[in-house]
């Protein structure tokens, strides 16, 4: 924390200390307790010795400054002007009856000053004639605070009863047009220590609302347009009062001061941004922005002045410079003003443009600002016919200007609260913590059972990250001693034989990186010391303008050149996505990318072809999808895919999803910042309000259904739900097929194409139901199956259309003749780039799975509970016997002569008796007693395979037939004691013989 | 078990527990597993980081391994729960709730109040919502009638509560409001 460092001056001695910024930045007034007021240079350092006004008999109150001017309010009652930057007196503008002057404010023009003091009126003095005043009665108390509206037209007052009133001085006779009672504290005595807080409503310079510390200590933004508190500051590590606030002079950032701490909002996103920890050692009194520095200065109550130089760093938008803005989006309130401006009291012309005023609109389009310079609101000049109050007059002129895009990494986030995304992606997370001297980098997977989180220190600032399948790569930028470099981690490796830096010569920056390689198929959890399948790829993009490809292991392949300027690039399994701005920006507002896809094994270019980027919208993500189509996200909320990337030259970029049409974005003020792509799943981070990336905690990932942008309303003309399947499902299926050669199709591709046939007659079905004979024809052409045709024609017989079903049927016919006309567009086309095929995992195979089979149970076979009728000895070897018996049912014939099984019985055994294991044969011969008694059924036809099948009878076979002679009794009670043997037995038997 | 006597002679909760840990939530498993085959049924592929459904049981195992974060359900949320105990405050009638809420919304906290945002004043609210409900429970006893009793949206829990006063109670109030004069109709 140590690199946050203000100027610390003790100005005063200690107690209520006050401060204001000359308008044009180069002083900074201080006025305390000790009577005096100094004038400090902002350029110079701690070690000034400023100039002081000593003319106030009492402690300084309030400071204020014009063009021209400075004014001081005092304890003494008498408010004084000097000359802008000047430490000598000019003038007593005022003097309150030995009342002490609380506040003295000047309207944006220069032209009025606002007095407040103990007395529970506010006066309203012209600079010029200070006779000429005007004064404001409507408090009942002290007037702690004033302040103008950016326009000059409205003044609010802050008051110590608790009570804020909204004055309208455009007309001659001023008019209290709101009283706002509850939201600033009330206070009884004027001297303690929480009268000094800060509580004045801080006008934004859009002059469309304030902000105001509240009594319960939240930060209010109370909007013109109703007067009433709209949203809050807040953060959950920020508790207590609110001791002052400032707007930056361009309305971008708020600074508050709670405890001993200073902040600064994003007045967009209402988050907080920065913290300066234990700014004061006792409260702050007031804060300010200088009006042209990115400079932050506050006075405390010990009396001393704190400047804070940059509090926003370079990489944000500047607190000073006018924000351009493409849209006002708040209708105006119109009308009710017809003249904003007292003639006495401005001189200013209504169209004039105003410096306060060009801050405008900061809060409207931030993020745009910082690309783009639009001139929308050229078309709403008309009939706004608006003077400068809505301040758009400097836009106005600018000249369209497309600022390109910078190159970025996908999945990275800026740095903020010393913490940054460098990659985010469906593998992983990569987090960086800042710490000063060095980056902590941690490293976490979405699937902990494929690989191992782990984090490391970096001392090099490695800005620029991808997480690939098979390891992650990191570069640096050469600074001061080190050139830049580039490091590669494989997942599955020893640190030390898989890990390597690939160094760049001197001054060549790293722009983008991508690691990519095919999905691993063994968990990387498990170190080994070589991959069969490689480490995949590694590709790097210079400020040398071209693409350095890596293999896995740091053997540099090729260095392509490259058209244009790098703006991004992902990696897939054997490709390369690389964005390239193609010469310039147009000058209508298109960022014109380029994007191309080089494969990874011969360099060669697969798809060279525009992003269709809409004009005045940028490109915000890039990724894969599942199916390793390459995928875009733009600004506009629209998500494209290349599904039929595989046909060198002849991808596409089809719409597949409009987030601004999503049924739970519509009333919401939310953005999805994309992670990955699959099937039917968009997974994203949602991002609230004006957000523009996510923060930490890592937010979970949520998943939004892909909803192809289909315009189709009526859902009784066609089931739209079918309708989205099928086209989804249909351009899947497409990917999948051309990553198949000319091989058998496998059944999982034969299963989705069955089930896209289903979702086809379901639509059949409706066109038949809505009588569309045409578009049944239309559908009915598209079945992947002949069989499924026929569940067409069901269909048609159904609703009695004889003539359809006919058409159908010669349709189906044609289809069997032909073939089917997809596979002939399929052959058709170009040839589509297979996937490469990779070697084995590794060189030792898996067991199969447990737990992974869906099938009913195999049938435990149970002999001891087998109905006795049917049994006949079990066959020692599951071969041939087995067949022979599977007739047995069918064919017993009750009538067998006895002797016909006497032979089956022998070949039985003549057949057992080969195997020569004298154990199995022992169980062979419990078997044969088995046999239940009542009415023995022989097999006729076990017979003939038995004799057939068997050559040589075993010549041991005759003396084991002694058995069959043995009486029915005996065989009963044999079956009896076996009973247990034979369930043993049952692994012996095959299922299905006995059926 | 420290259960008053009168409850011992129904379902315990947890035994209830035990039944709604059969309920399908949702979560982010850590690591990857096939499609795989239980008792009651198959479930997954697990593929982090898509979400999966799964039986509370198996998310709460795999919660205590660490190998996964539960998606809270979206009834138990600060905003929900707190809408629901104004309805229950303001209205008569219960409001209604997910049959098992109480089991589930427990079996979570204990297991993974770090995957529930704000989940101790989730807890209050629900300690909130069950007094209430119990206040109107009791209230509904007092109603009872021998013919029937009306609770819709009772919960689970709740049912069980009441149920071993009740299935007496109603016993009792048979008895004595049987009418004499229906039952010798039946006698003859």
């Amino acid at each position: 924390m140590s690199n946050i460092k203000a100027e610390i001056n003790l100005a005063h001695s200690p107690g209520y200390t006050t401060l204001a910024f000359s308008r044009d930045g180069a002083f900074c007034y201080t006025g305390g307790d000790d009577c005096i007021v100094r004038l400090w240079k902002t350029n110079e350092g701690e070690d000034q010795e400023p100039p002081t006004a000593i003319e106030a008999g009492e402690s300084i109150m309030t400071l204020a400054t014009s063009d021209k001017a400075w004014f001081s309010g005092s304890k003494d009652s008498d408010v004084r002007q000097y000359k802008a930057g000047d430490p000598d007196m000019e003038a007593v503008v005022t003097s309150s009856a030995a009342a002490c002057i609380r506040c003295i404010a000047i309207d944006p023009p220069g032209k009025r000053i606002a007095v407040s003091s103990d007395e529970p009126t506010i006066k309203v003095i012209d600079i010029e004639d200070t006779v000429n005043m005007l004064i404001l009665h409507g408090h009942n108390d002290v007037v702690r605070k004033v302040t103008w509206e950016p326009s000059g037209s409205f003044l609010t007052s802050c008051s110590a009863d608790g009570k804020i009133i909204v004055w309208d001085l455009t007309q001659q006779e001023p008019k209290q047009i709101k009283l706002i009672d509850g939201v600033i504290p009330a206070l009884k005595d004027k001297d303690s220590r929480d009268f000094a807080h800060d509580c004045s409503a801080v006008w934004h310079p859009s002059g469309q609302y304030f902000v105001v510390g509240s009594r319960t200590h939240e930060i209010v933004v109370i909007s013109r347009d109703s007067w009433t508190k709209t949203s809050t500051f807040s953060s959950d590590s920020l508790t207590g009062v609110v001791y002052a606030l400032a707007l930056s002079p361009n309305g971008v950032y708020l600074a508050s001061s709670t405890h001993k701490d200073v902040q600064v909002w994003s007045t967009q996103t209402r988050r907080l941004l920065f913290t300066f920890p234990n700014a004061t050692t006792d409260f702050v009194t007031q804060l300010a922005f200088s009006p042209t520095k990115n400079l932050l200065a506050w006075a405390d109550f010990t009396g001393s002045l704190y400047r804070w130089s940059d509090p926003i760093p370079s990489s944000s938008p500047s607190p000073v410079d006018p924000v351009a803005t493409s849209l006002v989006t708040r209708p105006k309130r119109r009308g009710a003003t017809p003249t904003l401006f007292d003639d006495d009291a401005t001189a200013r012309k209504p169209n004039e443009p105003v410096k306060e005023d060009t801050g405008l609109g900061g809060a409207e389009d931030f993020e745009n600002e910082d690309w783009i310079l639009d001139d929308v609101g050229d078309g709403m000049e008309d009939d706004l016919g608006a003077p400068g109050e809505d301040g758009n007059a400097l836009v106005k002129e600018m000249v369209s200007v497309t600022k390109a895009q910078p190159a970025f990494q996908p999945g990275s986030t800026p740095m903020e609260n010393r913490k940054r995304y460098l990659a985010y992606n469906m593998i992983g997370v990569i987090e960086v913590t800042d710490q000063d001297t060095h980056y902590i980098i941690n490293v976490e997977f979405h699937d902990r059972s494929a690989r191992k989180a782990y984090h490391f220190t970096d001392y090099f600032r490695y800005d620029l990250a991808a997480l690939g399948p098979r390891g992650a790569v990191y570069a640096c930028q050469p600074e001061n001693e080190h050139s830049a470099h580039v490091v590669y981690k494989p997942y599955g490796n020893w640190a030390t034989q898989g890990e390597w830096t690939y160094e760049l010569s001197n001054t060549v920056r790293v722009l983008g990186i991508a690691a990519g390689g095919p999905a691993p198929s063994k968990s990387m959890r498990t170190l080994s010391d070589g991959d069969m399948q490689g480490n995949g790829n590694v590709v790097v993009a210079t400020s040398d303008n071209e693409l350095t490809f890596l293999s896995g292991t740091g053997i540099e392949r090729c260095s392509v050149a490259l058209d244009g300027d790098f703006v991004s690039m992902v990696a897939g399994p054997e490709w390369v996505f690389v964005v390239q701005r193609d010469g310039t920006t147009t000058m209508d507002g298109s960022q014109n990318l380029m994007g191309t896809l080089y494969d990874f094994e011969d360099m060669c270019v697969l798809q060279n072809r525009k992003l269709p980027i809409r004009k005045g919208h940028t490109l915000r993500w890039i990724g894969i999808s599942e199916e390793g189509a390459p995928a875009v996200y733009d600004s506009a909320g629209v998500m494209y895919l290349m599904p039929r990337f595989r046909i060198p030259l002849r991808g596409t970029w089809v719409r597949i999803l409009d987030t601004e049409r999503l049924e739970r974005k519509q009333g919401k003020d939310e953005s999805y910042w994309p992670v990955g792509l699959s099937e039917d799943t968009f997974m994203c981070l949602i991002l609230k309000g004006r957000q523009e990336y996510p923060t930490f905690p890592r937010p979970l990932i949520q998943e939004l259904p892909v909803r192809l942008p289909f315009r189709g309303k009526d859902p009784k003309d066609s089931p739209l739900e079918e309708q989205q399947v099928f086209a989804r499902e249909s351009m899947h299926l497409q990917i999948t097929r051309d990553a198949l050669g000319d091989e058998e199709i496998p059944d999982e591709v034969l299963a989705r194409e069955l089930a896209l046939d289903k979702e086809l007659v379901q639509l059949i079905q409706t066109a038949c139901k809505r009588d569309k004979l045409p578009r049944a024809l239309e559908l009915t052409r598209m079945l992947h199956h002949t069989s499924s045709f026929d569940m067409a024609m069901k269909v048609a017989a159904f609703y009695r259309l004889v003539g359809l079903r006919e058409k159908m049927q010669a349709l189906k016919d044609d289809r069997v003749v032909g073939d089917r006309p997809q596979r002939r567009d399929w052959v058709r086309d170009y040839d589509p780039v297979r996937p490469p095929r990779l070697p084995p995992a590794d060189v030792q195979r898996g067991e199969p799975r447990a737990f992974q089979d869906f099938g009913p149970p195999a049938v435990v076979h149970r002999p001891g509970l087998a109905r006795a009728t049917l049994t006949l000895p079990p066959p020692p070897r599951e071969d041939l016997y087995t067949r022979g018996d599977d007739h047995a049912p069918a064919a017993t014939l009750p009538g067998e002569s006895k002797r016909k099984r006497a032979d089956e019985d022998i070949v039985a055994y003549g057949d057992a008796a080969q195997p020569d294991s004298i154990k199995r044969r022992a169980v062979e011969d419990d078997e044969y007693t088995m046999p239940g008694p009542p009415k023995p059924r022989a097999n006729p036809f076990a017979k003939k395979p038995s004799d057939t099948a068997d050559g040589p009878r075993n010549p041991f076979a005759p003396n084991k037939s002694l058995h069959k002679s043995e009486s029915f009794f005996d065989k009963v009670e044999a079956a009896e004691t076996s009973k247990w043997k034979g369930l043993s037995r049952s692994r012996l038997c095959p299922a299905d013989g006995w059926y | 078990m420290a259960l008053p006597v009168s409850l011992r002679n129904s379902v315990t909760p947890p035994e209830l527990e035990l039944i709604a840990s059969e309920e399908l939530v949702e979560i982010i498993p850590l690591i990857s597993m096939e499609r795989t085959a239980f008792i009651s049924g198959a479930y997954g592929p697990l593929r982090p980081p898509n979400k999966a459904k799964i039986p509370l049981w198996m998310a709460i195992n795999l919660k205590m391994k660490k190998k996964c974060h539960i998606v809270p359900p979206n009834w138990l949320s600060v905003d929900f729960l707190q809408d629901r105990l104004a309805l229950e405050t303001s209205r008569q009638e219960f409001s209604q709730f997910p049959f098992r809420f109480t089991e589930i919304a427990k079996l979570l906290l204990d297991v993974a109040p770090d995957d529930i945002q704000n989940s101790e004043r989730i807890r209050s609210l629900l300690k909130d919502i069950r007094e209430v409900r119990q206040a109107k429970s009791r209230e509904g006893l007092q109603k009872i009638d021998h013919s029937e009793l009306s609770l819709p949206n009772l919960c689970s829990m709740e049912i069980n509560e009441i149920r071993p006063f009740f299935v007496r109670a109603m016993g009792v109030l048979t008895q004595l409001t049987r009418d004499p004069v229906a039952d010798s109709q039946f006698d003859v």
